[in-house]
């Protein structure tokens, strides 16, 4: 077993690990996280994206030691002080981007990481940002539609000034 | 714990920070296994492919994950390929590699992968494989005992067999800035947009007005490994890229590619393929707006 100091959500966090153990594992079980969903295991589904060092990674293929000094952003993360939910997350409720709910939190990551970097994407550099994110259920129209809709939204936020 | 099952389990994970650190580790166990940015590895390792002692990560390797431009540019062999993508001036000198960057699998793996693992993998589809090719990449190797440069094309052996030998990894790739004058773009046919290639193929062409002085022309998914296509460069070089040229490289590419049946694609229809993408590559690169 290891002892790893992660930062997690802006929080730090002490884990005693077996030495390959992956993030997702760290942060469903001992850091009490489960929002990160385990999809294939294998790096293909992207519901178990998270965010290091603000670049998407998928937390199965992610050893939890290899994250020791670097910012883990999980779904959690993203909502407010007094559970307000980001732009990203309220425009994938109102956008209906979400059906059954579990490769939400993945979409969601992939979403917050692309507009961090990108504020006003095309349809196209969103559905490229996608990609390692597989949904069985809306067939990504609306998934398209919330993530353009966060974009605007936000971009409005700031346009806007103070987001308060 | 059920959990423990799921995870890669290995009895030992090392991080060096240093590559001396790395070559006193192997060899304590010359059985262990190097990963990077752990997108294959981790993987094969969960399949129960392979069975490694110890793994020993290369991430924390600074000196590995260097870019440093010149007229030999050295692009390290742990730069991630979010990082590659990222470096603009490198970008401006080798967008053939920005292009076959961008189609390898999805956002976060190119957020973990590296340029190193995709060669090291040795699989017969690496996207970065064809780009640096013909770009005539060397790589550099190194061990403890110091350093050895062999040309990419020397690299693969086989599917996941490199010239790689016990203590060595790959330290970089050194790679000459192209000549004004050639062009080069990556094509890939997956199934998918995020999918391992069924064919692939990179083509850099040089040119001096209608008339093309070099071809270098090499392809992915479509032999034991990536490899250069010989028979295709020389149909294509001293020529002016005419129809009837390209209708000789297109029979030359079918005929040179040894490609497999498997459960993605017949070996016919990647012969087919390696014709179709020569002939696509280099009228896109003749293209007047390509000039």
């Amino acid at each position: 077993m290891i002892d790893l100091e992660l930062t997690v959500n802006g929080e730090l966090a002490r884990v005693r690990v077996e030495p390959g153990a992956r993030l997702l594992d760290v942060l469903r079980g001992p850091l009490g996280l489960p929002g990160t969903k385990e999809g294939c295991g294998n790096g293909e589904c992207g519901a178990c994206t998270v965010l290091v060092a603000g670049r998407p990674v998928c937390a199965c293929l992610t050893p939890a030691a290899e994250v020791e000094g670097l910012e883990v952003l999980t779904v959690e993360g993203l909502v407010g002080p007094g559970g307000d939910l980001s732009a990203v997350q309220r425009a994938f409720v109102e956008g209906g981007g979400v059906q059954c709910g579990f490769c939400t939190p993945g979409m969601v990551m992939s979403v917050h990481a692309l507009l961090e970097r990108n504020p006003d994407p095309t349809p196209e550099d969103v559905r490229e940002a996608l990609t390692g994110n597989l949904c069985r259920c809306t067939g990504y129209a609306q998934i398209v539609e919330s993530a353009l809709l966060a974009a605007r939204k936000r971009r409005e936020a700031r346009e806007g000034g103070d987001r308060a | 714990m059920s959990e423990e099952v799921r995870m890669p389990a290995s009895p030992e994970y090392h991080r060096p920070r240093s590559l001396e650190e790395a070559w006193r580790l192997l060899e304590a166990q010359p059985d262990a296994r190097l990963v990077a940015g752990g997108t294959d590895v981790l993987v094969r390792l969960r399949e129960g492919r392979y069975h490694p002692p110890a793994l020993v990560s290369l991430r924390r390797v600074e000196s590995l994950r260097r870019i440093e431009p010149g007229r030999a540019w050295t692009i390290g062999a742990g730069v991630s390929v979010a990082e590659l993508l990222e470096h603009r001036e490198l970008a401006a000198v080798f967008p053939v590699l920005v292009e076959a960057g961008r189609r390898l699998g999805s956002a976060q793996i190119r957020s973990a992968a590296t340029v190193g693992g995709n060669l090291c993998n040795a699989s017969p589809c690496a996207d970065l494989a064809p780009p640096l090719l013909v770009l005539e990449a060397r790589a550099l190797i190194a061990s403890a005992a110091g350093e050895r440069e062999v040309p990419l094309s020397e690299f693969f052996l086989g599917p996941r067999r490199t010239a790689l030998g016990p203590g060595e990894l790959l330290s970089a790739l050194r790679v000459e800035a192209p000549p004004a004058g050639a062009r080069a773009t990556f094509l890939k046919q997956g199934r998918v947009r995020m999918d391992i290639a069924l064919a692939s193929v990179a083509v850099r062409l040089e040119l001096e007005g209608a008339r093309c002085v070099e071809a270098r022309v090499a392809a992915g998914s479509l032999a034991p490994t990536p490899t250069r296509l010989g028979e295709v460069e020389a149909s294509l070089a001293g020529t002016e890229l005419d129809e009837a040229t390209l209708a000789r490289a297109r029979a030359a590419a079918e005929r040179e590619v040894r490609p497999i049946t498997d459960v993605r694609a017949s070996a016919d229809y990647r012969r087919h393929l390696a014709g179709a993408l020569v002939v696509r590559a280099v009228r896109a690169l003749t293209r007047p707006e390509a000039r």
